[in-house]
C-alpha cells in the first residue's frame, strides 16, 4: 500500500511544473560547478606541486652545505595538499592559509660568536579581499547547491502534499479506506523523496560525468567512497526538509499557509541563522589582547635579550661558556616565539570554532560542516593540516638533533655555528612533510554533526507522524 | 469606486496570515541583526580609534623626520551606515602610508588591528540583504494570487460586470498590496532607526538620514520589482498553483542561484598580462633613472666616495632599500637615517649630508608622482575595469541593482572606499608642502637630532569626512532609475496582458 501512495504521488510530481522547473535549475547548477572546478582546479593542483618542489629543494641544498644551515634555516614552506572534492565543498578556503611556514629569518648578530635565528613554525594569515575591488559571490559548490537551492525545493515538493488533499477532500477519501494514517504519511514522504532524487541524481550524475572526463581530476577508489558517504548526507539533509515539509503541511488548514510558514521557516533557518549566529559567536570577545603582537614579541625577545647581553660582554666568561649562552639565547628565542605564534593561532581557533558551534543550530551549517569533512576542504581540515604540520616540525627538530649527536667532531651545542656539526646531511635521511587526509579522523569530526543531523530528522518525522494521526481531516 | 476597491484590496491583504507572518518575521530578523551589526559597528570602531592612537605613538616615537616618513599612516573610520549595506567597507584595507615616497592607493592599504583574519569565512549579514531576502519572497507571496486567484473564484468577472475600468483595478490591486508590504519595512526599518539612535556608538548626520531616504527609496523600487513580477505570473499562468511554483522558481532564480552563479558562468574577464608587464616596465625604469640621477650626485658632489651614509656611524639606524610588488605595480624607494647626537666628530660630513637629502628629498617626490600618472591609469585597467563588467552582469538581477544602488547611497562601494584614498593622496601632498615650507629635506632634523628632534606637532592633522550626500546621489541615480524604469515596464505589460486577457 505504501508503494501504491507513492507510486501515485511520483506520478503527480513528474508531470507537475515544479519537476521541471527543479530538473532545469539543478542541472544548470550542477553543470556550473562541474565547469568551473575544471577552470580552478588545475591551477590549484600546480601551485602545490611548485610549493612542494620548491620545499624538496630548499632542503637539498640547506642539507648540502651543513647540518647548522639545515637546522637554522629550517624546513621552509609546508603547502596543503588539495583535495580533489573542492567542487563538492569550497569550505572557505579563499580564506584560508595553503600553507604554514617553517623558517624565516627574524634577526642575525654580528660580532663574537656571529648568531642568526633559529627557524620556527608560524603561520600566516590571509586576507585576500584587502584590494579585492570584485564583488562578492558564494562559491557555487555542492553545499550551496543542496544546502540552499535542493532544500528550497524538497520544500516546494511538499507544501501541499497533505493540504491540498485536504483541500480538495481527497484525503477524507482516501482515508475512508483501511489504510494506516503512517502508512499514508510514509508513503507521500517516500513518492517527494524519490521525486526530489530524481533530478538530483540526474544533476549530480551529468556533473561528476563533466569532471571525470578532464585528465586533470583523478578520482580515486578513496574519492568515490567519500563521494557515496557525501551522498547519503545529502540524502538525509534532503529528508529533514521533507519531513519539514510534511509537518507543516500535515499541521495546516490551506496550502497557502503552509507555503509561507514553510518559506519564512526557510529562509530564517538557511539563509540567516547561520551568519547570524556565527557573527554573535564570534563578536563575544575581542581575539586578542591590547597590546600588539609584534610588540609583545619585541618585549619577550628584549627580555631574552639583556638576561643573554650579560653573558655574551661579559669578559669573565670563557669561550665555551659563551657558546653555551649563546646556543640557549638562540634556541630559548625561537621557542619563545614559536610559542607566542601558536597561542596566537589558537586564540584565533578557538573563536572560529565558537562561532562554528553556535551556527550549528542551523541545519545548513551543520550540512556543510559534514560536507567539508568528507570533502577534505574547510576549516577542520585546516586544523588536521596544522597538526600535521606541527607533528612535522617536532620530527624535523629530532632529526637534527639525533643527527648533530651522532656526529662525534660537534660540540654538540645547539644553536651556534661553531657548537654544531658541519658536516653536510645526506637529504634522502631528512624527514619529508607530506600533508595527509584520513577518512577515519574525518569521521571523528563528523560524528557530532552527523548525529545532530539525524536528531533533527528523527524529531521531525515524530512531530510530523503526531502531527497526522491527531490532525482532524 | 476606485477607493472602494482600494479598500476591498487592503482589507483582503491585512487580515491575512501571510501578513502577520511578514511582519513578524521582518521585524524579528532586522532587530536581531541590528543589534549584532552595531555591536560590530563598534569594536571596528574601537579598532579604528585604537589605531589613529598607535599611529600618532609611533609617529611620535620618532626622532628625525626620514625615520618617521614610513610612520605616517591615515586610517579609514569605519562608515556607521555599512549597518544598512556593509559593501566593502570591511573588506578593502583600512589604513594607507602617506609617506612622499609612494602616491597611496587602494592596492596599497593594509587591515588595522586586532582582527581575526579566519573570521573572514563567515559572510556578513546586513539590513539590505534581509531586506533583498525576505521583501522579494514577500513580494510574490503576495502577489501570486492577486488575479489568478480572482481568475479561478470567478470574483474577477462579479467585479467586471460593474462599470470599472480594468485599468483602475489592477492599480487599485497594485496600490492597496504596496500599501501592505510597505507596513513590514517601515516598521521594521522604525525599529532599526530607534536602535541606531539610542546607541551611544552611531552619530548620524543630517547627510545620513537622507543617505537613509535614499535607500528607503530603493527598497521601495526593489519591493515593487518584484511585486510587479509576481502580478506578471499571476496574470499569465491563470492558476494559483502554477503561479505560486513559478513564483518561487524565479524568485530562488533571480535572488539566489543568479547572483551566485553568473560570475562563475560570465566570460572571465583577461587579466592583462602584457598591461600589468609594460606599466612596471616603465615605472621600474623611471626609479632606475632615479637611482642613476642619485649616484651621479653622489659622485660628483664634494665629498670622496660614493656611500650615501658618508661613513657616519653613531647611535641609532639607518636603511635604503627599494622594493617592488610587479602585481600591483608597486615599487618603492626607502630610505632614512636616525642618529642621535651625532655632535662635533662629523661636523664635515653633516653638512653634505644635508645636501644629499636636500637633493634626494624632491627627487624621490617627483619620481613617485610621475610614476603615479603611469600607475593609476593602469591600474584602472587591470583592476577596475573587469570588475566593473562584473558588476553589470550582477545588474541584470533586481538584486545586484538594488545592492548596488544601496551601496551607493549609504557609500560603501568602491567609488566611496576609494573617497578615502583621494583624502589620502591629498593628505599627502599637504605634509609635503609642509616639509616644503619647513625646509626638512635639507634641515638636520632629517637625519639626526643634533639640532632637537623632528617636531611632529604642527604637521596637518587628517581626518577623513564622507563625501555629502549629493554624490551619493549621483552615484546611486543610475541604478535607481533602472530600477524604477523596470517597474514602468512590468506594469504596462501587465496592464496589456489584462486587458486582452478574457475573464
Amino acid at each position: 500500500m505504501i508503494w501504491h501512495i507513492a507510486k501515485r504521488e511520483l506520478y503527480d510530481n513528474l508531470n507537475s511544473l515544479r519537476f521541471a522547473l527543479a530538473t532545469v535549475l539543478l542541472l544548470g547548477l550542477m553543470l556550473t560547478n562541474a565547469v568551473v572546478h575544471l577552470r580552478e582546479h588545475p591551477t590549484r593542483l600546480q601551485k602545490y606541486h611548485d610549493g612542494v618542489a620548491e620545499y624538496q629543494n630548499r632542503l637539498k641544498s640547506y642539507a648540502a652545505e651543513s647540518l647548522y644551515k639545515l637546522a637554522q634555516k629550517g624546513p621552509g614552506d609546508l603547502y596543503k595538499k588539495p583535495s580533489g572534492l573542492h567542487f563538492c565543498a569550497a569550505g572557505g578556503e579563499t580564506f584560508l592559509p595553503a600553507d604554514a611556514e617553517g623558517g624565516y629569518g627574524r634577526w642575525g648578530l654580528g660580532g663574537e660568536p656571529p648568531l642568526e635565528s633559529f627557524w620556527i613554525l608560524w603561520y600566516p594569515s590571509v586576507t585576500p579581499n584587502l584590494a579585492n575591488v570584485r564583488p562578492d559571490v558564494t562559491k557555487v559548490d555542492w553545499g550551496f547547491i543542496i544546502g540552499y537551492v535542493l532544500s528550497l525545493i524538497a520544500l516546494l515538493f511538499t507544501f501541499d502534499s497533505i493540504s491540498r488533499e485536504r483541500e480538495r477532500g481527497t484525503l477524507r477519501l482516501m482515508l475512508a479506506n483501511s489504510i494506516p494514517r503512517h502508512t499514508v504519511l510514509i508513503g507521500k514522504f517516500l513518492g517527494a523523496l524519490i521525486s526530489v532524487s530524481i533530478p538530483f541524481t540526474l544533476a549530480v550524475l551529468i556533473n561528476l560525468l563533466v569532471i571525470s572526463t578532464s585528465s586533470h581530476v583523478h578520482l580515486g577508489a578513496e574519492v568515490w567512497g567519500r563521494l557515496g558517504i557525501i551522498l547519503l548526507i545529502t540524502l538525509l539533509y534532503t529528508c529533514l526538509f521533507l519531513v519539514l515539509g510534511l509537518l507543516v503541511s500535515a499541521r495546516v488548514q490551506r496550502s497557502a499557509v503552509s507555503l509561507v510558514i514553510l518559506l519564512l521557516a526557510w529562509v530564517t533557518l538557511v539563509v540567516f541563522m547561520p551568519n547570524t549566529l556565527a557573527a554573535i559567536a564570534g563578536g563575544s570577545s575581542s581575539s586578542e589582547a591590547a597590546l600588539g603582537f609584534s610588540e609583545r614579541s619585541d618585549q619577550i625577545h628584549d627580555e631574552l635579550w639583556r638576561e643573554y647581553a650579560s653573558h655574551r660582554y661579559n669578559s669573565g666568561k670563557s669561550w665555551p661558556q659563551k657558546l653555551e649562552a649563546a646556543g640557549e639565547y638562540v634556541t630559548k628565542d625561537a621557542a619563545q616565539q614559536e610559542r607566542l605564534h601558536e597561542e596566537r593561532l589558537k586564540q584565533r581557533i578557538s573563536q572560529v570554532n565558537r562561532a562554528r558551534t553556535l551556527a550549528r543550530i542551523s541545519p545548513v551549517t551543520i550540512f556543510q560542516h559534514l560536507l567539508e569533512s568528507f570533502a577534505g576542504t574547510g576549516f577542520e581540515r585546516h586544523l588536521q593540516f596544522l597538526e600535521n604540520v606541527k607533528s612535522y616540525a617536532q620530527q624535523f627538530r629530532t632529526f637534527t638533533v639525533d643527527t648533530d649527536n651522532a656526529d662525534a667532531e660537534s660540540l654538540h651545542i645547539f644553536g651556534v655555528r661553531e657548537g654544531m656539526s658541519q658536516k653536510p646531511v645526506s637529504p634522502e635521511a631528512i624527514p619529508k612533510f607530506e600533508d595527509t587526509l584520513s577518512l577515519s579522523k574525518d569521521f571523528n569530526t563528523a560524528a557530532i554533526d552527523l548525529l545532530l543531523l539525524m536528531l533533527f530528522v528523527i524529531v521531525l518525522l515524530s512531530g510530523a507522524y503526531l502531527a497526522f494521526v491527531r490532525v482532524e481531516v | 469606486m476606485f477607493k472602494t476597491l482600494i479598500g476591498r484590496e487592503l482589507l483582503n491583504n491585512l487580515m491575512t496570515f501571510r501578513f502577520a507572518a511578514a511582519v513578524f518575521i521582518m521585524l524579528l530578523l532586522v532587530v536581531a541583526n541590528t543589534v549584532v551589526l552595531i555591536e560590530d559597528y563598534d569594536r571596528r570602531l574601537a579598532g579604528y580609534n585604537t589605531a589613529v592612537k598607535t599611529h600618532q605613538r609611533q609617529l611620535h616615537a620618532k626622532k628625525t623626520y626620514s625615520g618617521g616618513t614610513s610612520k605616517l599612516v591615515v586610517a579609514r573610520p569605519p562608515n556607521p551606515l555599512s549597518i544598512f549595506n556593509v559593501g566593502f567597507d570591511k573588506r578593502l584595507g583600512n589604513e594607507v602610508s602617506v609617506s612622499h615616497t609612494l602616491v597611496p592607493s587602494l592596492w596599497d592599504a593594509r587591515m588595522h588591528g586586532s582582527d581575526n583574519p579566519f573570521m573572514d569565512m563567515f559572510a556578513s549579514i546586513d539590513i539590505v540583504f534581509i531586506f533583498e531576502v525576505i521583501l522579494s519572497l514577500l513580494a510574490l507571496i503576495f502577489a501570486y494570487d492577486t488575479l489568478a486567484g480572482e481568475y479561478e473564484q470567478g470574483t474577477l468577472r462579479l467585479v467586471l460586470t460593474h462599470s470599472v475600468r480594468r485599468g483602475h483595478i489592477l492599480l487599485a490591486k497594485y496600490i492597496s498590496a504596496m500599501l501592505c508590504l510597505l507596513v513590514p519595512l517601515l516598521m521594521s526599518l522604525l525599529l532599526a532607526m530607534i536602535l541606531l539612535t539610542t546607541s551611544s556608538v552611531i552619530s548620524l548626520n543630517a547627510d545620513d538620514f537622507l543617505r537613509i531616504g535614499g535607500v528607503i527609496w530603493a527598497s521601495v523600487a526593489y519591493l515593487s520589482v518584484f511585486y510587479l513580477i509576481g502580478m506578471l505570473i499571476s496574470g499569465m499562468a491563470r492558476r494559483t498553483s502554477t503561479a505560486l511554483m513559478l513564483s518561487m522558481f524565479v524568485w530562488g532564480f533571480l535572488v539566489l542561484v543568479y547572483p551566485n552563479m553568473i560570475l562563475a558562468v560570465s566570460p572571465q574577464p583577461k587579466a592583462p598580462q602584457t598591461r600589468t608587464a609594460s606599466a612596471f616596465n616603465q615605472i621600474e625604469q623611471m626609479w632606475e633613472e632615479f637611482d642613476r640621477e642619485r649616484k651621479h650626485f653622489l659622485a660628483t658632489d664634494a665629498f670622496p666616495g660614493e656611500e650615501w651614509d658618508f661613513g657616519i656611524k653613531g647611535w641609532g639606524g639607518l636603511y635604503a632599500y627599494s622594493w617592488d610588488n610587479p602585481s600591483k605595480l608597486l615599487y618603492t624607494y626607502e630610505s632614512a637615517m636616525e642618529f642621535r647626537d651625532l655632535g662635533e666628530q662629523y661636523a664635515t660630513e653633516i653638512p653634505h649630508t644635508q645636501n644629499y637629502f636636500r637633493f634626494l628629498g624632491p627627487r624621490v617626490i617627483n619620481t613617485a608622482e610621475r610614476t603615479w600618472l603611469i600607475r593609476k591609469p593602469a591600474l584602472e585597467d587591470i583592476f577596475i575595469h573587469p570588475a566593473n563588467v562584473e558588476r553589470i552582469w550582477l545588474k541584470l538581477s533586481p538584486a545586484g541593482l538594488y545592492d548596488a544602488a544601496t551601496q551607493a547611497w549609504v557609500g560603501t562601494d568602491v567609488l566611496g572606499i576609494r573617497d578615502f584614498f583621494h583624502a589620502a593622496r591629498q593628505h599627502r601632498q599637504r605634509v609635503i608642502n609642509y616639509f616644503h615650507d619647513k625646509k626638512v629635506f635639507g634641515s638636520q632634523q632629517w637625519f639626526t637630532t643634533d639640532e632637537g628632534a623632528a617636531d611632529w606637532g604642527s604637521l596637518p592633522q587628517f581626518s577623513f569626512q564622507r563625501l555629502d550626500v549629493n554624490t551619493n546621489a549621483k552615484r546611486a541615480l543610475p541604478d535607481v532609475c533602472i530600477l524604477l524604469m523596470i517597474n514602468i515596464v512590468l506594469f504596462v505589460i501587465i496592464f496589456l496582458i489584462f486587458i486582452k486577457s478574457e475573464v
